[in-house]
Protein backbone atom coordinates (compact mmCIF):
# COMPACT_ATOMS: atom_id res chain seq x y z
CA UNK A 1 0.00 0.00 0.00
CA UNK A 2 1.34 3.38 -0.82
CA UNK A 3 0.23 6.58 0.62
CA UNK A 4 0.79 9.50 -1.59
CA UNK A 5 1.25 13.09 -1.07
CA UNK A 6 -3.02 13.90 -1.41
CA UNK A 7 -3.31 12.72 1.91
CA UNK A 8 -4.42 15.09 4.45
CA UNK A 9 -4.55 12.31 7.07
CA UNK A 10 -8.80 12.81 7.67
CA UNK A 11 -9.12 9.38 8.91
CA UNK A 12 -11.95 8.29 6.62
CA UNK A 13 -9.93 5.20 5.26
CA UNK A 14 -9.50 4.16 8.69
CA UNK A 15 -12.94 4.31 9.42
CA UNK A 16 -13.59 1.47 6.46
CA UNK A 17 -10.76 -0.48 7.19
CA UNK A 18 -12.28 -3.68 8.71
CA UNK A 19 -9.04 -5.12 9.68
CA UNK A 20 -8.31 -1.72 11.56
CA UNK A 21 -5.02 -1.82 9.77
CA UNK A 22 -4.89 2.23 9.27
CA UNK A 23 -3.36 4.17 11.91
CA UNK A 24 -4.09 8.13 11.72
CA UNK A 25 -1.12 9.96 13.12
CA UNK A 26 -1.34 14.09 13.16
CA UNK A 27 0.70 14.44 10.23
CA UNK A 28 0.74 10.94 8.52
CA UNK A 29 -1.17 7.54 7.97
CA UNK A 30 0.65 4.75 8.81
CA UNK A 31 -0.92 1.44 7.41
CA UNK A 32 0.17 -2.10 9.14
CA UNK A 33 0.77 -4.23 6.16
CA UNK A 34 0.68 -7.78 8.11
CA UNK A 35 -3.20 -6.28 9.38
CA UNK A 36 -4.30 -5.77 5.86
CA UNK A 37 -6.17 -7.93 4.26
CA UNK A 38 -5.98 -5.57 0.63
CA UNK A 39 -9.74 -5.48 0.48
CA UNK A 40 -8.95 -2.11 -1.53
CA UNK A 41 -12.13 -0.52 0.63
CA UNK A 42 -10.14 2.05 1.97
CA UNK A 43 -8.58 2.66 -1.83
CA UNK A 44 -12.16 3.84 -3.02
CA UNK A 45 -13.33 5.39 0.31
CA UNK A 46 -10.66 7.79 0.60
CA UNK A 47 -12.20 10.95 -1.35
CA UNK A 48 -8.45 12.90 -3.11
CA UNK A 49 -7.01 9.46 -3.97
CA UNK A 50 -3.89 9.12 -1.83
CA UNK A 51 -3.78 5.33 -1.36
CA UNK A 52 -2.61 3.59 -4.27
CA UNK A 53 -2.47 -0.77 -4.00
CA UNK A 54 0.67 -2.05 -5.21
CA UNK B 1 4.36 9.19 33.03
CA UNK B 2 1.75 7.31 34.65
CA UNK B 3 -1.43 9.50 35.13
CA UNK B 4 -4.67 8.34 37.18
CA UNK B 5 -8.27 9.54 36.20
CA UNK B 6 -11.96 8.44 36.95
CA UNK B 7 -12.33 9.44 33.20
CA UNK B 8 -10.64 9.45 30.60
CA UNK B 9 -12.12 11.03 26.73
CA UNK B 10 -10.25 10.22 23.60
CA UNK B 11 -10.89 13.34 21.30
CA UNK B 12 -11.71 17.26 21.49
CA UNK B 13 -14.12 17.40 18.89
CA UNK B 14 -17.83 18.48 20.11
CA UNK B 15 -18.68 15.23 21.45
CA UNK B 16 -15.47 14.38 23.36
CA UNK B 17 -15.82 18.25 24.67
CA UNK B 18 -19.11 18.00 26.31
CA UNK B 19 -18.64 14.61 27.40
CA UNK B 20 -15.86 16.15 29.66
CA UNK B 21 -17.47 19.03 30.54
CA UNK B 22 -20.85 17.13 31.71
CA UNK B 23 -19.06 14.58 33.73
CA UNK B 24 -16.72 16.99 35.10
CA UNK B 25 -19.57 19.46 36.32
CA UNK B 26 -21.19 15.81 37.62
CA UNK B 27 -18.27 15.64 39.74
CA UNK B 28 -15.28 13.28 38.42
CA UNK B 29 -12.05 13.52 37.71
CA UNK B 30 -11.93 13.89 34.26
CA UNK B 31 -8.69 14.09 31.60
CA UNK B 32 -9.47 14.89 27.64
CA UNK B 33 -7.00 13.94 25.57
CA UNK B 34 -6.53 14.48 21.34
CA UNK B 35 -3.88 14.16 19.14
CA UNK B 36 -4.75 17.60 17.68
CA UNK B 37 -1.80 20.04 17.72
CA UNK B 38 -4.42 22.53 18.01
CA UNK B 39 -7.78 21.71 18.38
CA UNK B 40 -10.66 21.79 15.87
CA UNK B 41 -7.99 22.38 12.91
CA UNK B 42 -7.89 21.20 10.57
CA UNK B 43 -11.75 20.71 10.13
CA UNK B 44 -13.45 18.07 8.55
CA UNK B 45 -16.84 20.28 8.19
CA UNK B 46 -19.17 22.37 6.21
CA UNK B 47 -19.80 24.07 9.88
CA UNK B 48 -24.00 24.22 9.43
CA UNK B 49 -25.02 23.88 12.99
CA UNK B 50 -29.08 24.12 14.57
CA UNK B 51 -29.63 27.13 16.62
CA UNK B 52 -32.34 24.95 18.97
CA UNK B 53 -29.91 22.14 19.33
CA UNK B 54 -27.20 24.22 20.66
CA UNK B 55 -29.53 26.19 23.00
CA UNK B 56 -30.76 23.03 24.62
CA UNK B 57 -27.36 22.17 25.91
CA UNK B 58 -26.96 25.45 27.33
CA UNK B 59 -24.36 26.59 24.83
CA UNK B 60 -25.04 29.77 24.41
CA UNK B 61 -24.34 31.55 20.83
CA UNK B 62 -21.11 33.87 20.35
CA UNK B 63 -19.79 35.68 17.50
CA UNK B 64 -16.28 34.82 17.80
CA UNK B 65 -17.52 31.21 16.61
CA UNK B 66 -20.51 32.22 14.46
CA UNK B 67 -19.34 32.72 10.78
CA UNK B 68 -22.97 33.67 9.59
CA UNK B 69 -26.32 32.94 10.36
CA UNK B 70 -28.56 31.19 7.57
CA UNK B 71 -32.08 32.08 7.33
CA UNK B 72 -33.15 29.56 5.04
CA UNK B 73 -32.11 26.49 2.42
CA UNK B 74 -32.43 26.21 -1.54
CA UNK B 75 -32.58 22.58 -2.72
CA UNK B 76 -31.32 22.23 -6.41
CA UNK B 77 -32.40 20.15 -8.82
CA UNK B 78 -29.89 18.32 -11.91
CA UNK B 79 -31.86 20.81 -14.28
CA UNK B 80 -30.80 24.05 -11.98
CA UNK B 81 -34.94 23.92 -10.79
CA UNK B 82 -34.14 25.83 -7.35
CA UNK B 83 -36.55 25.36 -4.86
CA UNK B 84 -36.12 28.11 -1.89
CA UNK B 85 -37.63 27.31 1.93
CA UNK B 86 -37.07 29.85 4.65
CA UNK B 87 -36.48 28.74 8.33
CA UNK B 88 -40.24 30.05 9.00
CA UNK B 89 -41.87 27.36 6.38
CA UNK B 90 -39.53 23.94 7.15
CA UNK B 91 -38.01 22.90 10.38
CA UNK B 92 -34.77 22.18 8.57
CA UNK B 93 -32.03 19.72 10.40
CA UNK B 94 -28.49 20.96 11.19
CA UNK B 95 -29.07 25.06 10.10
CA UNK B 96 -29.62 28.60 11.64
CA UNK B 97 -25.62 29.16 11.82
CA UNK B 98 -22.43 28.75 9.92
CA UNK B 99 -20.06 27.90 12.53
CA UNK B 100 -15.94 28.86 12.59
CA UNK B 101 -15.67 25.26 13.33
CA UNK B 102 -11.94 25.75 14.55
CA UNK B 103 -12.94 28.43 16.99
CA UNK B 104 -15.72 26.61 18.17
CA UNK B 105 -14.22 23.46 19.22
CA UNK B 106 -11.78 25.33 20.93
CA UNK B 107 -14.36 27.25 22.85
CA UNK B 108 -16.27 23.86 23.91
CA UNK B 109 -13.12 21.96 24.77
CA UNK B 110 -11.96 25.39 27.14
CA UNK B 111 -16.03 25.14 28.39
CA UNK B 112 -14.78 21.62 29.43
CA UNK B 113 -11.79 23.12 31.37
CA UNK B 114 -13.56 25.80 33.26
CA UNK B 115 -15.78 22.57 34.21
CA UNK B 116 -12.03 20.94 35.81
CA UNK B 117 -11.48 18.83 33.15
CA UNK B 118 -7.50 18.49 32.51
CA UNK B 119 -6.70 18.72 28.79
CA UNK B 120 -3.90 17.30 26.88
CA UNK B 121 -3.25 17.72 23.10
CA UNK B 122 -0.87 16.34 21.15
CA UNK B 123 -1.68 13.48 23.18
CA UNK B 124 -2.88 10.23 21.15
CA UNK B 125 -4.32 7.02 21.79
CA UNK B 126 -2.08 4.12 20.73
CA UNK B 127 -3.68 1.15 22.66
CA UNK B 128 -6.38 0.03 25.06
CA UNK B 129 -6.13 -2.55 28.14
CA UNK B 130 -8.42 -3.82 30.45
CA UNK B 131 -7.48 -4.24 34.01
CA UNK B 132 -9.60 -5.58 37.09
CA UNK B 133 -11.28 -2.16 37.86
CA UNK B 134 -10.70 -0.17 35.10
CA UNK B 135 -8.55 0.62 31.82
CA UNK B 136 -5.43 1.72 30.53
CA UNK B 137 -5.06 3.84 28.04
CA UNK B 138 -1.62 4.24 26.15
CA UNK B 139 -0.87 7.38 24.61
CA UNK B 140 2.10 9.14 22.54
CA UNK B 141 1.96 12.75 23.45
CA UNK B 142 5.02 13.59 21.29
CA UNK B 143 7.91 11.91 22.00
CA UNK B 144 6.69 10.57 25.52
CA UNK B 145 4.86 7.55 26.34
CA UNK B 146 1.38 7.91 28.60
CA UNK B 147 0.06 5.39 30.31
CA UNK B 148 -3.28 6.60 31.26
CA UNK B 149 -5.22 4.91 34.64
CA UNK B 150 -9.11 5.07 34.31
CA UNK B 151 -12.35 3.85 35.61
CA UNK B 152 -14.34 4.59 32.45
CA UNK B 153 -13.27 5.62 28.80
CA UNK B 154 -15.31 7.94 26.53
CA UNK B 155 -14.45 6.82 22.82
CA UNK B 156 -15.29 10.46 21.27
CA UNK B 157 -12.67 9.60 17.80
CA UNK B 158 -14.67 10.76 15.38
CA UNK B 159 -15.15 8.62 12.16
CA UNK B 160 -12.01 6.30 12.85
CA UNK B 161 -13.38 5.38 15.26
CA UNK B 162 -10.68 2.87 16.68
CA UNK B 163 -10.83 3.21 20.74
CA UNK B 164 -14.44 1.70 20.45
CA UNK B 165 -12.64 -1.49 18.40
CA UNK B 166 -9.84 -1.97 20.43
CA UNK B 167 -12.53 -2.79 23.14
CA UNK B 168 -13.65 -5.29 20.86
CA UNK B 169 -17.05 -3.13 20.30
CA UNK B 170 -18.73 -3.92 16.71
CA UNK B 171 -18.02 0.31 15.82
CA UNK B 172 -16.29 0.52 12.51
CA UNK B 173 -18.40 2.22 9.83
CA UNK B 174 -19.46 0.03 6.90
CA UNK B 175 -18.04 0.76 3.75
CA UNK B 176 -21.70 1.51 1.85
CA UNK B 177 -22.48 3.94 4.89
CA UNK B 178 -19.52 6.41 5.04
CA UNK B 179 -19.54 9.38 3.04
CA UNK B 180 -16.39 10.30 0.94
CA UNK B 181 -16.45 13.77 1.52
CA UNK B 182 -14.06 16.85 0.42
CA UNK B 183 -14.46 20.81 0.61
CA UNK B 184 -13.04 23.85 -0.40
CA UNK B 185 -13.50 26.92 1.93
CA UNK B 186 -13.63 29.43 -1.12
CA UNK B 187 -13.63 33.23 -1.67
CA UNK B 188 -14.65 35.49 -4.55
CA UNK B 189 -18.11 33.43 -4.65
CA UNK B 190 -20.85 35.35 -6.50
CA UNK B 191 -24.37 33.90 -4.98
CA UNK B 192 -27.91 34.56 -5.70
CA UNK B 193 -28.96 34.67 -1.89
CA UNK B 194 -25.80 34.16 0.06
CA UNK B 195 -27.64 33.99 3.48
CA UNK B 196 -29.15 30.53 2.98
CA UNK B 197 -27.63 27.14 2.68
CA UNK B 198 -27.26 25.20 -0.74
CA UNK B 199 -27.75 21.65 -1.56
CA UNK B 200 -27.18 20.43 -5.25
CA UNK B 201 -28.71 16.98 -5.81
CA UNK B 202 -28.41 14.30 -8.26
CA UNK B 203 -25.99 12.81 -10.52
CA UNK B 204 -23.21 16.04 -9.61
CA UNK B 205 -22.95 14.32 -6.32
CA UNK B 206 -24.11 10.19 -6.83
CA UNK B 207 -25.31 9.25 -3.33
CA UNK B 208 -25.05 12.43 -1.59
CA UNK B 209 -25.59 16.02 -2.70
CA UNK B 210 -22.82 18.99 -3.34
CA UNK B 211 -23.28 22.03 -0.45
CA UNK B 212 -22.46 25.51 -0.57
CA UNK B 213 -22.64 27.06 3.18
CA UNK B 214 -21.70 30.50 3.09
CA UNK B 215 -19.77 32.21 5.92
CA UNK B 216 -19.29 35.61 4.12
CA UNK B 217 -20.89 37.61 1.37
CA UNK B 218 -18.01 36.23 -0.72
CA UNK B 219 -16.90 33.26 0.98
CA UNK B 220 -18.63 29.98 1.60
CA UNK B 221 -17.55 26.27 2.40
CA UNK B 222 -18.27 24.50 -1.06
CA UNK B 223 -18.03 20.71 -0.63
CA UNK B 224 -19.36 17.28 -1.59
CA UNK B 225 -20.01 13.61 -0.28
CA UNK B 226 -20.63 10.89 -2.28
CA UNK B 227 -21.08 7.21 -1.64
CA UNK B 228 -18.63 5.07 -3.22
CA UNK B 229 -21.13 2.43 -4.20
CA UNK B 230 -22.68 4.76 -6.42
CA UNK B 231 -19.55 6.28 -8.20
CA UNK B 232 -16.12 5.25 -9.34
CA UNK B 233 -14.67 8.69 -9.64
CA UNK B 234 -12.39 10.01 -6.03
CA UNK B 235 -15.14 12.53 -4.31
CA UNK B 236 -12.64 15.74 -5.43
CA UNK B 237 -13.01 15.38 -9.05
CA UNK B 238 -16.62 15.47 -8.79
CA UNK B 239 -16.39 18.39 -6.96
CA UNK B 240 -13.82 19.86 -9.01
CA UNK B 241 -16.46 19.34 -11.86
CA UNK B 242 -19.32 21.15 -10.14
CA UNK B 243 -17.42 24.35 -8.97
CA UNK B 244 -16.00 24.55 -12.51
CA UNK B 245 -19.49 24.31 -13.90
CA UNK B 246 -21.51 25.94 -11.19
CA UNK B 247 -22.20 30.22 -11.90
CA UNK B 248 -21.65 31.07 -7.96
CA UNK B 249 -18.17 29.36 -7.87
CA UNK B 250 -16.77 30.04 -11.51
CA UNK B 251 -14.79 32.48 -10.66
CA UNK B 252 -13.92 31.73 -6.65
CA UNK B 253 -10.76 30.96 -5.40
CA UNK B 254 -10.03 27.99 -2.65
CA UNK B 255 -8.19 29.19 0.42
CA UNK B 256 -8.51 25.66 2.19
CA UNK B 257 -9.11 22.12 1.51
CA UNK B 258 -10.78 19.45 3.74
CA UNK B 259 -11.61 16.54 3.67
CA UNK B 260 -13.22 13.11 5.56
CA UNK B 261 -15.48 10.41 6.20
CA UNK B 262 -19.31 11.26 7.13
CA UNK B 263 -20.53 8.23 8.71
CA UNK B 264 -24.27 7.97 7.70
CA UNK B 265 -25.43 4.62 8.52
CA UNK B 266 -27.36 5.08 11.58
CA UNK B 267 -26.21 4.61 15.21
CA UNK B 268 -24.59 1.88 16.13
CA UNK B 269 -26.19 -0.55 18.60
CA UNK B 270 -22.83 -1.25 20.21
CA UNK B 271 -21.97 1.77 22.03
CA UNK B 272 -21.26 1.03 25.64
CA UNK B 273 -19.41 -1.78 27.18
CA UNK B 274 -17.86 -2.30 30.57
CA UNK B 275 -15.78 0.51 31.27
CA UNK B 276 -16.62 2.48 27.77
CA UNK B 277 -19.04 4.71 26.33
CA UNK B 278 -19.05 5.53 22.52
CA UNK B 279 -20.13 9.28 21.15
CA UNK B 280 -20.58 11.51 18.18
CA UNK B 281 -19.44 9.82 15.07
CA UNK B 282 -17.53 7.42 16.59
CA UNK B 283 -21.23 5.80 16.98
CA UNK B 284 -22.87 6.95 14.16
CA UNK B 285 -24.48 9.97 15.66
CA UNK B 286 -24.97 11.63 12.51
CA UNK B 287 -28.00 12.95 10.48
CA UNK B 288 -28.44 9.67 8.28
CA UNK B 289 -30.19 12.53 5.74
CA UNK B 290 -28.00 15.49 6.15
CA UNK B 291 -24.98 13.65 7.61
CA UNK B 292 -24.96 16.55 10.15
CA UNK B 293 -23.54 15.08 13.19
CA UNK B 294 -22.37 18.22 14.94
CA UNK B 295 -25.24 18.74 16.91
CA UNK B 296 -25.65 15.09 17.68
CA UNK B 297 -21.79 14.42 18.74
CA UNK B 298 -22.64 17.42 21.17
CA UNK B 299 -25.83 15.95 22.55
CA UNK B 300 -24.53 12.14 22.84
CA UNK B 301 -21.21 13.92 24.45
CA UNK B 302 -23.59 15.37 27.04
CA UNK B 303 -25.46 12.43 27.93
CA UNK B 304 -22.27 10.04 27.69
CA UNK B 305 -20.56 12.59 30.69
CA UNK B 306 -23.65 12.92 32.91
CA UNK B 307 -23.90 8.61 32.59
CA UNK B 308 -20.13 8.17 33.24
CA UNK B 309 -20.13 10.53 36.11
CA UNK B 310 -22.99 8.80 37.71
CA UNK B 311 -21.38 6.04 37.20
CA UNK B 312 -18.13 6.80 39.05
CA UNK B 313 -20.31 7.71 42.05
CA UNK B 314 -21.71 4.12 42.35
CA UNK B 315 -18.58 2.71 41.54
CA UNK B 316 -20.23 0.55 38.52
CA UNK B 317 -18.64 0.62 35.53
CA UNK B 318 -20.34 -2.46 34.03
CA UNK B 319 -21.92 -1.95 30.64
CA UNK B 320 -25.27 -3.15 32.65
CA UNK B 321 -25.26 -0.03 34.56
CA UNK B 322 -24.16 2.17 31.54
CA UNK B 323 -27.06 1.68 29.54
CA UNK B 324 -28.70 4.34 30.57
CA UNK B 325 -26.69 6.16 28.02
CA UNK B 326 -28.04 4.01 25.15
CA UNK B 327 -31.51 4.49 26.12
CA UNK B 328 -31.28 8.13 26.23
CA UNK B 329 -29.31 8.63 23.15
CA UNK B 330 -32.19 6.17 21.55
CA UNK B 331 -35.12 8.11 22.52
CA UNK B 332 -33.67 11.44 22.15
CA UNK B 333 -31.85 10.92 18.86
CA UNK B 334 -31.76 7.21 16.92
CA UNK B 335 -35.60 7.80 17.15
CA UNK B 336 -35.60 10.73 15.18
CA UNK B 337 -32.77 8.99 12.77
CA UNK B 338 -35.02 5.88 11.63
CA UNK B 339 -36.94 8.43 9.68
CA UNK B 340 -33.96 10.58 8.07
CA UNK B 341 -32.50 7.29 7.11
CA UNK B 342 -36.08 6.31 5.19
CA UNK B 343 -35.91 9.45 3.93
CA UNK B 344 -32.22 9.21 2.53
CA UNK B 345 -33.08 5.91 0.92
CA UNK B 346 -35.85 7.34 -0.86
CA UNK B 347 -33.68 10.17 -2.12
CA UNK B 348 -31.20 7.73 -3.51
CA UNK B 349 -33.76 5.58 -4.91
CA UNK B 350 -34.61 8.66 -7.08
CA UNK B 351 -33.26 9.68 -10.83
CA UNK B 352 -32.12 13.07 -12.05
CA UNK B 353 -35.55 13.19 -14.37
CA UNK B 354 -37.53 12.08 -10.99
CA UNK B 355 -35.43 15.17 -8.93
CA UNK B 356 -36.39 17.73 -11.58
CA UNK B 357 -40.26 16.43 -11.38
CA UNK B 358 -40.51 17.03 -8.50
CA UNK B 359 -38.30 20.74 -8.37
CA UNK B 360 -41.12 21.68 -10.84
CA UNK B 361 -43.68 20.50 -9.06
CA UNK B 362 -42.82 22.51 -5.68
CA UNK B 363 -42.11 25.33 -7.64
CA UNK B 364 -45.79 25.42 -8.95
CA UNK B 365 -46.87 24.97 -5.29
CA UNK B 366 -47.39 28.04 -2.98
CA UNK B 367 -45.75 26.82 0.14
CA UNK B 368 -46.87 28.74 3.32
CA UNK B 369 -45.86 25.99 5.25
CA UNK B 370 -44.66 22.44 4.88
CA UNK B 371 -45.84 19.79 6.76
CA UNK B 372 -44.69 16.06 6.57
CA UNK B 373 -48.25 15.81 5.16
CA UNK B 374 -48.55 18.02 2.50
CA UNK B 375 -45.00 17.38 1.97
CA UNK B 376 -45.57 13.44 1.12
CA UNK B 377 -48.82 14.73 -1.18
CA UNK B 378 -46.72 16.89 -3.37
CA UNK B 379 -44.00 13.51 -3.48
CA UNK B 380 -46.95 10.95 -4.16
CA UNK B 381 -48.08 12.94 -6.81
CA UNK B 382 -45.36 12.97 -8.54
CA UNK B 383 -44.06 9.67 -8.13
CA UNK B 384 -46.30 7.17 -6.67
CA UNK B 385 -43.02 5.06 -5.28
CA UNK B 386 -42.99 7.67 -2.31
CA UNK B 387 -45.75 6.37 -0.54
CA UNK B 388 -44.35 3.23 -1.03
CA UNK B 389 -41.21 3.68 0.43
CA UNK B 390 -41.66 6.61 2.55
CA UNK B 391 -46.11 5.83 3.42
CA UNK B 392 -45.36 4.52 6.34
CA UNK B 393 -43.25 7.44 8.22
CA UNK B 394 -45.68 10.32 8.65
C1 LIG C 1 -16.73 17.33 4.81
C2 LIG C 1 -17.65 17.18 5.96
C3 LIG C 1 -18.67 18.12 6.14
C4 LIG C 1 -19.51 18.06 7.25
N1 LIG C 1 -20.44 19.04 7.42
C5 LIG C 1 -21.21 19.06 8.52
C6 LIG C 1 -22.13 20.13 8.77
O1 LIG C 1 -22.24 21.08 7.99
N2 LIG C 1 -22.87 20.08 9.89
C7 LIG C 1 -22.77 19.08 10.79
O2 LIG C 1 -23.49 19.09 11.80
N3 LIG C 1 -21.91 18.06 10.60
C8 LIG C 1 -21.11 18.03 9.49
N4 LIG C 1 -20.22 17.00 9.31
C9 LIG C 1 -20.08 15.99 10.36
C10 LIG C 1 -19.36 16.57 11.57
O3 LIG C 1 -18.14 17.16 11.19
C11 LIG C 1 -19.10 15.47 12.60
O4 LIG C 1 -20.31 14.79 12.82
C12 LIG C 1 -18.59 16.00 13.93
O5 LIG C 1 -17.36 16.64 13.82
C13 LIG C 1 -18.47 14.84 14.91
O6 LIG C 1 -17.92 15.27 16.12
P1 LIG C 1 -17.11 14.25 17.02
O7 LIG C 1 -16.79 14.99 18.27
O8 LIG C 1 -17.82 12.97 17.12
O9 LIG C 1 -15.79 13.91 16.21
P2 LIG C 1 -14.66 14.83 15.58
O10 LIG C 1 -15.09 16.21 15.45
O11 LIG C 1 -14.21 14.12 14.37
O12 LIG C 1 -13.52 14.79 16.68
C14 LIG C 1 -12.78 13.66 16.93
C15 LIG C 1 -11.49 14.07 17.59
O13 LIG C 1 -10.80 12.92 18.05
C16 LIG C 1 -9.43 13.08 17.84
N5 LIG C 1 -8.84 11.74 17.79
C17 LIG C 1 -9.11 10.74 16.93
N6 LIG C 1 -8.38 9.65 17.21
C18 LIG C 1 -7.63 9.96 18.30
C19 LIG C 1 -6.68 9.25 19.07
N7 LIG C 1 -6.34 7.99 18.78
N8 LIG C 1 -6.11 9.88 20.11
C20 LIG C 1 -6.44 11.16 20.42
N9 LIG C 1 -7.34 11.89 19.72
C21 LIG C 1 -7.92 11.29 18.67
C22 LIG C 1 -9.35 13.84 16.53
O14 LIG C 1 -8.12 14.52 16.44
C23 LIG C 1 -10.53 14.79 16.66
O15 LIG C 1 -10.17 16.02 17.22
C24 LIG C 1 -19.38 17.01 8.19
C25 LIG C 1 -18.39 16.04 7.99
C26 LIG C 1 -17.54 16.11 6.89
C27 LIG C 1 -16.49 15.08 6.72
S1 LIG D 1 -8.97 8.96 3.46
FE1 LIG D 1 -7.32 9.60 2.09
S2 LIG D 1 -6.80 11.67 2.78
FE2 LIG D 1 -8.01 10.72 4.40
S3 LIG D 1 -6.44 9.81 5.77
FE3 LIG D 1 -7.07 8.19 4.37
S4 LIG D 1 -5.60 8.33 2.69
FE4 LIG D 1 -5.41 10.23 3.82
S1 LIG E 1 -6.91 -2.49 1.88
FE1 LIG E 1 -8.57 -3.01 3.30
S2 LIG E 1 -7.54 -3.98 5.02
FE2 LIG E 1 -5.95 -2.93 3.86
S3 LIG E 1 -5.78 -0.94 4.86
FE3 LIG E 1 -7.23 -0.70 3.18
S4 LIG E 1 -9.24 -1.03 4.10
FE4 LIG E 1 -7.71 -1.83 5.54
Amino acid sequence: MIVNNNCLYCGACAGVCVADAIDVQELKIVIDEEKCTKCGLCVKTCPVAAIEME
Amino acid sequence: MDIDTDIVVVGAGPGGSLAAREAAKHGANVLLIDKKAEIGSPKRCAEGVSKSGLEELGINPDPRWIARKSTGVRLVSPDQTSVWLDEDTIDIPESGYVLERKVFDKHMAMDAARAGAKIMIRTRATAFERTDDGVIITAERMQEEVKIHAKIVIAADGPESRVGRWAGLDCNTKFNNMESCVQYEMAGLEMENNNVIQLYFGSVAPGGYTWIFPKGDDIANVGIGVLKTHTDKPAIEHLNEFIKNCPETQNAQAVEINMGGDPVGGLIKERVGDNILVVGDAAGFVNPLTGGGINSALESGAYAGIVAADAIDSGDYSAKNLQEYVKLTDENIGEGYDKYKKAKEYLLSLNDDELNDIAHEFVKQEVDEISPKTLLKLLIKVSPKALLKLGKLF
